[in-house]
């Protein structure tokens, strides 16, 4: 279990939150909104340790993370706005650079299952950089699954995908928390799933 | 075991991203050679000029094609995130250096102990110094790539302007050039004391560059 006590953000002497406490626990989805520049992906990088807060800790099963750091990227996925594969291999060579980095034990089966769901069946040997955007988001958010991780950590997990697709996460989700995961994803669109945990860090800016 | 598996992940997604991107190695051999060509019809067909500067040349152009792989160290991993994936996966950021550094050196310098002979030829070197080239180049090569990874690293910091890693590199190959010249130049008694400060200078780059990278790349990411 996540737990987040008492965070705050200092960038160039601007507060950009203060004071924020909340956990995750297993079955639970906590929802980051707020307008632009409102913090969220820096909270995203400060539970991924890429940032240090300038006050308070992030706990994760009682111990601090700073210290215990690989413990606890070995429980975590996390997907950034940006799109980690790499544009001159394929699909296939992606995944399985992925697999391989996280030991996950999911087989070929099921990676083909995935890409079918995805529609990115046809083009698994094909360089990921033919591919449009959408295309390259879909494949990004492959790697929740193919990492088998407990904790799930996006930043805009919905931007640049159509309809289907949407549901199409919504569900994983749904099912992720059903199998007790937890997920922590920021997002102007609200997620069509039930309870979910929001927090507006609007609330948490010192002005 | 996870760490073994993450390790040779990483290895055979360079190798992969290397051999896609083959036209690049190739590149850099070609300004190689291009620039020896160069250099012979500037000074012309003066035997005893070559067999007096020669060497130099040489590493001269070993330098400067060393600048042009400045960019494939850790431009691409950082700008798309890929560099935290890793480091998720549970590789530091000293062992993903690390692992770049063998790479790099694997698949871009190992090419140059086919082409220095050829450039030898051209230059009308001596065989026998021709040796000395390939055993200088030998221990003079994964320092020259080590700097490159200082400077890839800290070029991640500025995005405006890439020439200063160049920059970096110049300054910081004069030593590696002093003596590895100087193995071939001087008398045959001195050979040996050259060579073990050239592999003195290698241990100690190997030594700092995971960690000087390292801290370079947590920087950038903070400052993204």
């Amino acid at each position: 279990m996540l737990l987040v006590n008492n965070l705050s953000f200092k960038r160039n002497n601007n507060i950009i939150f203060h004071n924020i406490s909340f956990s995750v626990g297993s079955k639970k989805i906590i929802h980051l909104t707020g307008k632009n520049g409102s913090g969220k992906t820096t909270l995203i990088k400060l539970l991924a340790q890429i940032l240090l807060p300038s006050q308070g800790d992030i706990f994760w099963n009682g111990k601090k993370i700073k210290k215990n750091i690989f413990d606890f990227y070995k429980n975590t996925s996390l997907i950034m706005d940006t799109h980690s594969a790499n544009l001159n291999l394929t699909i296939g060579e992606n995944i399985f650079f992925w697999k391989k980095l996280s030991s996950s034990s999911i087989n070929i089966k099921e990676t083909n299952a995935i890409l079918e769901l995805l529609l990115l069946k046809q083009y698994i040997n094909t360089p990921v950089g033919y591919l449009s955007r959408g295309e390259i988001k879909k494949l990004e958010l492959s790697r929740l699954i193919l990492e088998q991780k407990k904790l799930w950590v996006l930043d805009e997990p919905y931007s640049g995908l159509d309809e289907s697709t949407i549901k199409l996460v919504n569900e994983t989700f749904i099912n992720h928390i059903d199998n007790s995961g937890m997920i922590v994803l920021s997002s102007h669109y609200l997620p069509q799933i039930n309870n979910f945990e929001s927090i507006n860090l609007e609330n948490y800016a010192d002005y | 075991m996870q760490i073994i598996n993450a390790i040779f992940a990483l290895f055979y997604r360079e190798y992969k991203i290397t051999f896609r991107n083959f036209s690049d190695i190739l590149a850099i051999l070609l300004f190689f050679i291009l620039g020896i060509l160069i250099f012979v019809f500037s000074i012309g067909s003066n035997n005893e000029i070559f067999n007096q500067i020669g060497i130099g040349v040489i590493w001269t152009l070993l330098l400067l094609s060393n600048n042009l792989s400045l960019k494939k160290f850790y431009h691409d991993d950082f700008n798309d995130g890929s560099i935290i994936v890793m480091h998720m996966g549970g590789l530091s950021y000293e062992l993903i250096v690390l692992i770049k550094i063998i790479t790099t050196w694997i698949f871009v310098q190992c090419p140059f102990f086919l082409i220095i002979p050829i450039a030898a030829i051209l230059l009308d070197i001596q065989i026998n110094n021709i040796i000395y080239i390939l055993v200088s180049f030998l221990i003079g090569s994964p320092i020259l790539t080590s700097i490159a990874s200082i400077a890839g690293s800290m070029n991640l910091l500025n995005n405006r302007n890439f020439t200063i890693g160049s920059l970096i590199i110049m300054v910081l190959s004069i030593p590696v050039i002093i003596f590895s010249v100087g193995i071939v130049n001087e008398a045959a008694d001195l050979i040996k004391a050259q060579l073990n400060i050239l592999l003195g200078i290698l241990l100690l780059f190997l030594a700092i560059t995971p960690w000087v990278s390292a801290v370079c790349i947590k920087l950038a990411l903070q400052n993204k």
